[in-house]
């Protein structure tokens, strides 16, 4: 048997459910970056789905919506926001990769009015590498900043920052060319409406010295971590 | 769940849509159109319903998060809804090794297996074709590849059921599905 014929019959029993614990896990996690992968467990979920139809509805309880709502409304949809913008831009940018590329996507509120500024920030690394970096906006003043987490300046390579929005259009636009000391000019969002940037993604690509030569990005993001904060933007010491 | 039957996939498939877009009302009618299959797959599979209840929140969170990802050219959204709450239900059942008593009953459920009235899974040509497929193979692969999608068995439950070595009915089943599959392309 070929391996392809071999890796076939794994996903057809991944979907059919008899997978060992330790292949299944493993394809599972597989899968999220691998849409190939992603593919076939569709092709088969679909040939198999039929036998669904043999099974009788049962109908939930109430409590089961509510717990459902209940939980959504806790979770401030931030997270699932975040989510859907990081996937937004990396089944939009269809580029070829050849540096390792750091997305940086960024959530901002609009502030409480008895609080200061909050933002929500999230660091996403390319297989597990670093650097990493945060980036904070506040959407009242439209300044932002940045500051490296884990980065590090690498030689004759620059750090770009991009903006990707569905008003933009379908291509990340780039915000500027981080300097020496990863600092970015604190006006480079001004021209953007409040709006337009609190749905908008960020990201960061290691880029020949002085900034992409093609205009657009020359890597693009797969994965993504978490980094939550509740820190005010720019200047607070931590 | 008659008042439900009449969705169709192309209804179900906008309200995907529009929940891929933070609606909540779409996302509420889509609970209500699909909770009951899903629930009666995921129960199936677990036989708690405590446990069923919980895998149901957690499925219907997964859709709200992923439907921006549902693509309609790969698959049908009750497929897609349907393989989110199976995966749920048997990663669930995994973690009950003791939790989950196989009994003859499960099996006479697969031998009163019958076309029934169901709406929304599937149109009826392929779930016709797929059971034709399935009725091609050796009785006991039949038994098996049914009581592991539709009951959660795994490959350990079904070889002490049918008194067989665990490899042996890896073998069968992988060459039950391959045969499925060619089957289905014939």
């Amino acid at each position: 048997m070929s391996e392809r014929d071999d890796l076939d019959l794994q996903i057809a029993e991944y979907v059919l459910g008899t997978l060992p614990a330790d292949e299944r896990n493993a394809l599972s996690a597989r899968r999220a970056g691998d849409p190939t992968l992603d593919a076939r467990i569709l092709e088969w979920e679909q040939r198999l789905s039929p036998l669904a139809d043999a099974v009788e509805p049962v109908e939930p309880g109430p409590e089961v919506f509510a717990k459902i709502e209940r939980a959504l409304d806790r979770d401030d949809s931030n997270v699932v926001a975040l989510r859907r913008q990081v996937s937004r831009w990396r089944w939009s940018t269809a580029l070829t990769s050849v540096a390792a590329l750091i997305l940086v996507a960024v959530l901002t509120f609009q502030p409480q009015p008895e609080k200061a500024p909050e933002s929500f920030v999230a660091v996403f690394q390319h297989n597990d590498q670093q650097p990493a970096f945060l980036l904070t906006v506040n959407l009242n003043d439209r300044q932002l900043s940045i500051r490296p987490v884990t980065a590090e300046q690498q030689p004759d390579k620059s750090y770009q920052l991009w903006i990707k929005a569905d008003e933009l259009g379908p291509n990340p636009r780039s915000v500027g060319v981080l300097g020496d000391q990863f600092q970015i000019d604190r006006e480079a969002l001004s021209q953007y409406d409040p709006s337009l940037l609190r749905g908008a993604t960020f990201g960061i690509s290691v880029e020949p010295p002085g900034g992409s030569p093609t205009g657009q990005p020359t890597s693009p993001a797969i994965h993504g971590f978490l980094y939550p904060t509740g820190d005010a933007p720019a200047d607070t010491s931590d | 769940m008659q008042s439900n039957s009449s969705t169709s996939t192309a209804d179900v498939s906008a309200l995907v849509g529009r929940v891929a877009r933070s609606d909540r009302a779409a996302f509420a009618s889509l609970y209500q159109s699909t909770a009951p299959k899903l629930l009666g797959v995921v129960l199936r599979i677990l036989n708690n319903r405590a446990w069923a209840d919980e895998v149901i929140q957690d499925t219907y969170l997964k859709i709200w998060q992923k439907a921006e990802q549902f693509d309609a050219a790969k698959a049908s959204p009750i497929t897609w809804m349907v393989s989110i709450a199976r995966n749920n239900a048997i990663d669930e059942l995994r973690k009950h090794p003791a939790g989950r008593t196989t009994n003859d009953d499960e099996l006479d459920q697969m031998a009163g297996r019958q076309p029934t009235a169901q709406d929304q899974v599937e149109d009826q040509q392929t779930v016709t074709r797929l059971n034709q497929c399935i009725d091609q193979l050796e009785k006991e692969r039949q038994d098996m590849v049914r009581l592991a999608y539709l009951n959660g068995w795994s490959r350990d439950d079904l070889a002490s059921q049918f008194g067989q070595p665990v490899n042996t009915v890896k073998t069968w089943l992988r060459r039950a599905l391959q045969d499925i599959k060619g089957c289905l392309e014939s």
